[in-house]
């Protein structure tokens, strides 16, 4: 049923032995001579993470940089929320980790859907992060001597999580918006804040510029470079209620994506385990609880179907604490999306608590008298403060109620070992990109990733494209922008002129509750089929329906929302699509036709070892699909378990 | 290349080798800092003062014989007088300078402010200016009273020119408008030291977990202290030596 | 928590309109019924927006994003206080359950000449990246730097600069002061770089170059009220100020910028 190309992708990875392919790669490179750096302009979408130390590197460099973010500052992108901490293959903990084991942790932990090379130099950079962001100043948590202490995360036997308290993103976040300022005050970056964009332009098949729409005054703009670099992050809010901040959205990427950029799984979601539940039909996002609880946190429901008891009052050995059960050598800290299909798997039987029934109990009771609550205090203080502001539930009292919820997403637009699409000139980095975490991704491993990209990766690859391709000079009065430009204003007049009955939200609840029904934790022909549909009949009716009030020349966050929602509206078609035609399961991709005897996932490795990267044909007309076949080298295909 | 703000040209102050010494005057913390340390230095002279003054409660022999000895070393008194005046001066003023800046800094008012400090409800904080202005008029009449008095410059006619210093003191303090304004002034004071003293400290960047709840503490003990010490001046002395 | 309403809320909402940086701005009332305990308090801003989008009123306009506390983006003065009357907590994470039913809420945004009003409750908070900007960082370029245990941090050092590096950069500690200063704020970055030894190249040059943009941003002054440090929701303490301001003596007395 599905369109594919004639033409297999190459992800074009040095060949060779696995451990120096990067350095071979960086040998194979052109340069940029530092006068020609000068008279270079790099665009740079997103601040998070990977934006910003992408920024702040390439400025270091001498290029130009012009950064855009849709906050009010660059500090604010939602990098900032991750908790837990960032994998480095330090070993600085003696307990047998190396790069290989990083490596190997992480194409197993996504279930052999990435691509190696890319996570082989993945994790060869982890270490070198680690000592950038120290000399930055991040506060890593520290022992009492003054050397860097690690935890340990999801999917890993190892400790090599390296944390700042429980906000760590925060903290390298900010490192790196530092040292974007620094180049902001340098002359080297500008800086343009409340800007989203809305198109990229491409002339004569090369990536030259973006449209962007200045959200304070409403203003259109175009900006001409040598390179687009998005690092935009993920499409986690297409399911409405998210993890992700409220301004996280997929237009750049979409947009990218409308002008001939593939875009790569979409289907690969991840469901985090440790979220706080849905407390009512007012939730308007959802909030994590990092992973790192689940060290001292025991997960558990009453063996008993529809218990009513308080917990306190379920002895010990009516409790079933299922991950512990399932899994006993990896126990609590099983991935995530093992752990949060077992959470689905016991409240879709009836074992769920809370009133809703749609949760379950993460307990610090043992840690606490085992380790006294001044320890665990130091520990999660601020994660324990947070869940009873939001809950009115003291978690030093009363087991915690967690429920997953959509937290990252694994897929985006498809891109090279050079971290470039199939653009030219148009790179992507960090969430928004797919190549990393295969299926599923393990934790700590997303800011690893970004700061990889931005620091360590895109400056050296974005010079040879500008070193190899003789760019001719380029302005913002070439017909193409002034035509993406005017696609850009119009779309968004359209909507102002729809005049219907409901807001945007209206649309945007409409659309997740489609997503998590059908397309959510488990899925299914049948469901997927439907999702397409109504995804399709609820575009329509937006485009009948939308109510947006005020007007384009001003501050207007409503019009902002509902340019998303068309948006999302389109692209999430696709994911279904994605996930359909993916009929095998593996990692956060889970059709529930395909399972072990036991609910594991069942890949099929001889007819989806693949990444899918899809091709635009039209709103509403089936994409077409090209393979980038995955190879396994190093560390050949096997079976994901972590009993 | 990355000096941040820029500096001014050279001129007479950078020949002279003053431009820190001008930044430091100019910034907001350097302003505290100098308001901070005028203020601990008039704390000083409080409680100097303060002590001498209690000698009233003792009689006219030993007061007068205290007043005399002070007088009679002029020569450091001059040295004396010119430094209060310039830890008064540079103290207003900067209290002046900081205030306006601090009231464009606001610029429109908000409908509705309430403390979140727990327990604040308008505190001694909230009122350093009006409180300053007060303990300055107080300052400025007992100047008049005693000071020019003295001289012979009988701006009240109180007539006290050639009185001993012990005889002159009680009789100002006799005086009703005197007593009331003295005894305010006190205990305005009183409530200006109550923030002033500790937070002259933090100003000065003298903070620390283990010693700042003792000078809070020491803070307000203190302005009790002066309060009531200069008030029982005003209300007792005349009633124990009234003739 | 000394209050926690469990019904349904009856409201009277006083907000603070503002069509555009230039144009006068009024108080409007707007009446809710039926809210629940368990909305915070941007769901609770939500559910009037969706109803004024309804009646063909423009909605009000307010910044927040990630809406866990850690974006720093939300924050409007509520009765009177900056995120609301807890402690410790942004306005995105308060929650209804605070308030009683029959309530009248003002909600103003943040004032302060630093802070131009946007529009309704936003604001626009450049001046702290302008702040930043001016020398908020440690000056190290990608690559190069050295393992990252080769520097001990003793662990009290890196507790200390955690603590001050925690600040989100949501402006309440400027909206409380009644002299709008940024001395929190600013005093958050200077002690946190100062407390590690990767600071230290830049001590004197980074607090004399910040509190020289802070004050001519036109921030107020420190009176030491300790309004900042009680609205707060990331935790700063008032000792950073002290700790700017014994760094700033420093530099202009002993250091050779």
């Amino acid at each position: 049923m599905v369109t594919v190309a004639d033409t297999t992708l190459d992800g074009r990875c040095p060949t060779g032995n696995m451990a120096s392919r990067w350095e071979q790669r960086q040998r194979d490179l052109k340069l940029v001579a530092p006068h020609n750096k000068r008279k270079s302009t790099i665009i740079v979408v997103g601040t998070g993470l990977a934006g910003g130390s992408a920024a702040a590197s390439l400025a270091e460099l001498g290029y130009n940089v012009l950064s855009f973010c849709i906050q009010d500052t660059p500090r604010r992108a939602h990098s900032i929320a991750a908790q837990g901490g960032i994998n480095a293959a330090k070993n600085y903990t003696n307990d047998g980790d190396s790069v290989w084991r990083l490596f190997y942790d992480t194409v197993k932990g996504g279930e052999w859907r990435a691509r190696e090379s890319n996570v082989y130099r993945l994790a060869q950079l982890s270490t070198s992060i680690i000592d950038q962001c120290v000399a930055q100043g991040v506060p890593f948590a520290r022992e009492y001597g003054g050397s860097l202490a690690n935890r340990s995360f999801g999917g890993a036997q190892v400790s090599r999580t390296f944390y700042c308290a429980g906000q760590t993103g925060q903290q390298l976040l900010l490192g790196a918006y530092q040292a974007m300022m620094r180049q902001v005050n340098a002359g080297r970056i500008k800086l343009f804040a409340r800007r989203e964009m809305l198109d990229i332009v491409v002339i004569d098949g090369v990536a030259r510029g973006i449209v962007t729409r200045d959200l304070v005054t409403g203003k259109f703009e175009t900006f001409a470079g040598d390179a687009v670099v998005l690092c935009t992050g993920g499409y986690g809010n297409a399911y409405y209620l998210s993890t992700n901040a409220k301004t996280c959205n997929v237009t750049a990427a979409w947009r990218a994506h409308k002008r001939g950029a593939y875009f790569a799984n979409p289907c690969y979601t991840q469901i985090h385990p440790t979220c706080i539940p849905v407390s009512g039909s007012h939730q308007s996002k959802l909030t994590l609880m990092s992973e790192s609880l689940r060290n001292d946190g025991r997960v558990w429901v009453s063996k008993s179907k529809d218990d009513s008891r308080s917990p306190d009052q379920i002895p010990e050995d009516e409790r079933d604490y299922y991950l512990e059960r399932r899994y006993p050598s990896y126990g609590n800290l099983a991935p995530r999306d093992v752990s949060s299909r077992a959470a689905k798997e016991r409240c879709d039987e009836g074992f769920g608590v809370g009133q809703s029934k749609m949760s379950v109990y993460l307990d610090f009771s043992a840690a606490i008298k085992r380790d006294g609550e001044d320890v665990i205090r130091a520990k999660y203080g601020n994660l324990f403060h947070m869940y009873e502001r939001i809950t009115a539930e003291n978690p030093y009292k009363v087991p915690m109620r967690i429920y997953p919820a959509v937290h990252y997403t694994m897929g985006g637009l498809w891109v090279d070992y050079n971290l470039q699409s199939n653009l030219p000139g148009l790179y992507v980095l960090g969430e928004a990109n797919f190549s990393d975490h295969g299926a599923n991704r393990l934790g700590a491993s997303a800011l690893m990733q970004g700061l990889a990209d931005g620091y360590f990766v895109i400056p050296y690859t974005v010079g040879d494209h500008i070193a190899t391709r003789k760019l001719s000079p380029v302005s913002t009065s070439a017909p193409e922008f002034g035509q993406a430009l005017s696609a850009s204003k119009s779309r968004l007049e359209a909507i102002l002129n729809v005049n219907g009955r409901h807001s945007a939200e209206h649309f945007h609840r409409a659309l997740g509750k489609i997503m998590w029904d059908h397309v959510g934790m488990a899925r299914n022909e049948k469901g997927l089929l439907k999702a397409i549909d109504m995804i399709r009949q609820l575009r329509d009716e937006f485009w009948k329906d939308v109510k947006v009030l005020g007007s384009g020349e001003s501050f207007n966050q409503n019009l902002e929302h509902a340019g998303r929602v068309a948006d999302f509206l389109e692209f999430s078609e696709l994911l279904a699509y994605d996930a359909l035609c993916r009929d095998e399961s593996c990692g956060g991709h889970f059709r529930e036709e395909h399972q072990t005897s036991e609910g594991e996932c069942a890949r099929n490795d001889d007819q989806f070892c693949y990444a899918a990267a899809w091709e635009y044909q039209g709103v509403g007309q089936e994409s077409i699909l090209h393979k980038e076949p995955l190879t396994f080298e190093e560390c050949p295909l096997g079976t994901r378990s972590y009993k | 290349m990355e000096t941040g703000s820029a500096r001014p040209k050279a001129g007479l102050i950078d020949c002279v080798g003053l431009r820190w010494f001008f930044r430091l005057l100019s910034s907001s913390i350097g302003q505290k800092f100098v308001m901070g340390i005028t203020g601990l230095l008039l704390c000083g002279f409080l409680a100097a003062h303060l002590a001498g003054n209690l000698l009233l409660f003792a009689g006219a022999e030993l007061f007068n014989d205290y007043a005399h000895k002070l007088h009679e070393q002029w020569e450091l008194l001059i040295v004396a007088e010119t430094g209060l005046a310039v830890l008064f001066l540079a103290h207003i003023y900067l209290a002046f300078a900081t205030a306006a800046g601090n009231g464009r800094a606001r610029e429109d008012d908000y409908a509705m402010k309430q403390p979140k400090v727990p327990g604040r409800v308008i505190g001694a904080n909230t009122w350093m200016f009006a409180s300053g202005a007060v303990v300055l008029g107080f300052v400025l009449l007992h100047l008049v009273d005693l000071r020019l008095g003295m001289e012979g410059i009988d701006l009240r006619g109180l007539k006290l020119k050639d009185m001993k210093p012990f005889d002159a003191t009680v009789k100002v303090l006799s005086n009703p408008i005197s007593r009331v304004v003295y005894t305010i002034g006190a205990i305005i004071l009183g409530i200006h030291l109550s923030h002033g003293f500790s937070s002259a400290f933090q100003s000065l960047g003298l903070n620390h977990p283990k010693y700042t709840p003792m000078i809070k503490l020491l803070g307000k003990i203190f302005a009790f202290v002066i309060a009531v010490g200069f008030a029982s001046l005003a209300l007792f002395v005349p009633e124990i030596w009234r003739k | 928590m000394n209050h926690t309403s469990t019904k349904a809320l009856n409201l009277t909402l006083k907000i603070w309109r503002q069509a555009g940086p230039d144009q006068p701005g009024a108080l409007k009332s707007y009446t809710l019924t039926d809210i629940s305990p368990d909305m915070s308090f941007l769901e609770m801003l939500d559910v009037l927006n969706e109803q004024l989008i309804a009646k063909g009123e423009e909605p009000v306009a307010f910044d927040h994003d990630c809406r866990e506390g850690i974006c720093g983006t939300c924050g409007v003065m509520i009765n009177g206080q900056a995120h609301g009357p807890d402690s410790a907590t942004t306005t995105c994470q308060l929650h209804m359950r605070r308030f009683s039913d029959g309530d009248t809420i003002l909600i103003e945004p943040w004032r302060a000449r630093a802070f131009p009003i946007v529009r309704d409750l936003v604001v626009d908070r450049s001046a702290f990246d302008r702040i930043i900007q001016s020398g908020g960082y440690v000056s190290v370029n990608t690559g190069g730097a050295p393992d990252a245990n080769a520097i001990p941090v003793p662990g009290h050092a890196q507790q200390d600069a955690m603590a001050a590096a925690a600040c989100i950069g949501c402006g309440a500690c400027v909206a409380s002061c009644k002299n709008a200063s940024a001395m929190l704020f600013v005093s958050a970055k200077v002690t946190h770089l100062a407390d590690l030894p990767q600071g230290q190249a830049e001590r004197s040059k980074r607090v004399l170059n910040m509190v020289a943009t802070m004050d001519s941003e036109k921030f107020g002054n420190c009176t030491n009220t300790g309004e900042c440090e009680a609205a707060c929701p990331a935790g700063i303490k008032l000792s950073n100020i002290a700790q700017m301001n014994r760094e700033y003596m420093k530099a202009v007395l002993f250091s050779c910028e």
